[in-house]
């Protein structure tokens, strides 16, 4: 997953991830990606589009 | 190790008030916080009703209330305005615009008086269970660390992972997370200065557009929406009603806020043993208007109460604290259901549909008007919107 430096880090691609894969610190993302199923729910949910898969 | 009776996670308003009533009954609290600074950044309107804090007692304090609200004034998608007097329609969320801020800060300093014990900067990175109770891992400034608990209570706002650790169900499906971003604008010239305002139809598909003033000429102007009934994000959108509402023609943004808001209403499954989920990580947002301060503050009010009476009966089961979610249901959950109701009717109307009931009720003197008349109205005005409100009951 590519986060883009306008990320807020907001956590809203977090609580609807369905795998719960999304770590959100304070100012990174981290993604679990070992268990993502591709359903790019994350990117699509982005409210200012800051997710690339 | 460090070791406690009731860990909370998050200290958001809903987790400050939960550490503050477990400590005040009896509880050994630690509260810990992934941000530096509690409360900022914000990602909330701001807007409490006067009514939500009478209930928790808490006193209004000018150093965290901006601005107190006569009313609501409600926007069609043609510009047509009805405005409601606060004394004479009762509606949630009108009462207040907070400094977000300095609330929760002194939310949480509440709570630090009480005895609890409060980290910042420190993110909970997982949790495992040891025999009755539970080990959560943490990070503090680069330092990995345990904390054995009895109770751990989720506070950890929309994009919550702790509830879904405890093998709750607490995730969202899009279509109950209102995607929302706000402007703090300086420059913004308002009709009803003292109203807080509702822009409803295109302009926020799905949710609604909002402009909550803070005194002076400054005011948060937001929007929220479903990514469901939309292709834009939320942030184009907000871009958009900036450009268009007369408002905001010649204002200028401060601070811009993204987040998420649940509005499915309160998730099924709020107790496991050893667990106990409040605020938005619960869903305790009022569907209708997005405000969750008062509902999760009295969330973490039942959960603070509940988890000292559990560490005093030495029954931190499911069982043992089943009460908890029996006084949310009926406290938060039960309200929550018309208000679901009353979003589904809002959503399902055409702009033009919203354009028509504005325009008939613009004038109306809504101290006369009650249920039937407004029905009545509503017959006369737009059968079919009317048609839609029924099949919803």
């Amino acid at each position: 997953m590519i986060v883009k430096d306008w990320c807020m880090y907001c956590g809203e691609c977090a609580g609807l991830c369905p795998r719960n894969l999304i770590e959100v610190k304070e100012t990174s993302l981290i993604f679990h990606e070992e268990g993502c199923k591709d359903c790019r729910i994350c990117v699509q949910i982005c409210p200012v589009e800051a997710l690339e898969k | 190790m460090l070791v406690t009776d009731v860990l909370v996670i998050g200290a958001g308003p809903a987790g400050s008030s939960a550490a503050k009533h477990a400590a005040l009954n009896g509880a050994e609290v630690l509260m810990i916080d992934k941000k530096s600074e509690i409360g900022a950044p914000k990602r909330c309107a701001e807007g409490v009703s006067k009514e939500g804090l009478k209930r928790l007692g808490i006193e209004p304090n000018p150093r965290w209330v901006t601005k107190e609200l006569s009313g609501v004034c409600m926007v069609s998608p043609n510009g047509t305005q009805v405005v409601l007097d606060e004394e004479k329609v009762k509606l949630p969320e009108a009462g207040y615009i907070l400094e977000r801020k300095v609330f929760d800060k002194f939310m949480a300093m509440d709570a630090g008086r009480t005895g609890v014990q409060i980290m910042v900067k420190t993110l909970a990175t997982g949790m495992e269970r040891d025999g009755d109770r539970i080990i959560v891992s943490a990070e503090h400034m680069g330092h990995s660390f345990k904390i054995q608990t009895k109770i751990l209570i989720a506070a950890d706002g929309p994009e919550s992972r702790v509830g879904r650790w405890a093998g709750l169900k607490t995730s969202m499906k899009p279509k109950n997370m209102e995607s929302c971003a706000q402007f703090e604008m300086v420059n913004v010239d308002m009709n009803e200065p003292d109203c807080i305002e509702f822009h409803f139809g295109s302009v926020a598909p799905g949710g609604y557009a909002w402009i909550f003033p803070k005194g002076d000429d400054i005011a948060n102007v937001g929007l929220g929406i479903l990514n469901t009934v939309t292709e834009k994000t939320a942030y184009q959108h907000l871009l958009e009603f900036v450009d268009q509402c007369p408002a905001t023609q010649n204002a200028q943004p401060v601070e811009l806020n993204i987040g998420g808001d649940p509005v499915g209403g309160v998730i099924k499954d709020l107790v496991a043993d050893n667990v106990l989920v409040v605020g938005d990580a619960a869903g305790m947002v009022n569907p209708l208007t997005g405000g969750g301060i008062a509902s999760g503050m009295t969330g973490g009010l039942i959960a603070g109460e509940v988890a000292a009476q559990a560490i005093k009966n030495e029954d931190w089961s499911a069982k043992g604290m089943k009460e908890y979610k029996t006084r949310c249901q009926e406290e938060i959950g039960d309200s929550f259901k018309k208000y679901l109701k009353a979003k589904e009717y809002m959503l399902s109307l055409s702009d033009e549909e919203l354009d028509t009931i504005a325009e008939a009720f613009r004038d109306s003197d809504f101290e006369s008007i009650n249920t039937t008349e407004l029905l009545k109205k509503l017959v006369k005005i737009s059968p079919k919107a009317l048609l839609k409100l029924g099949k919803l009951f």
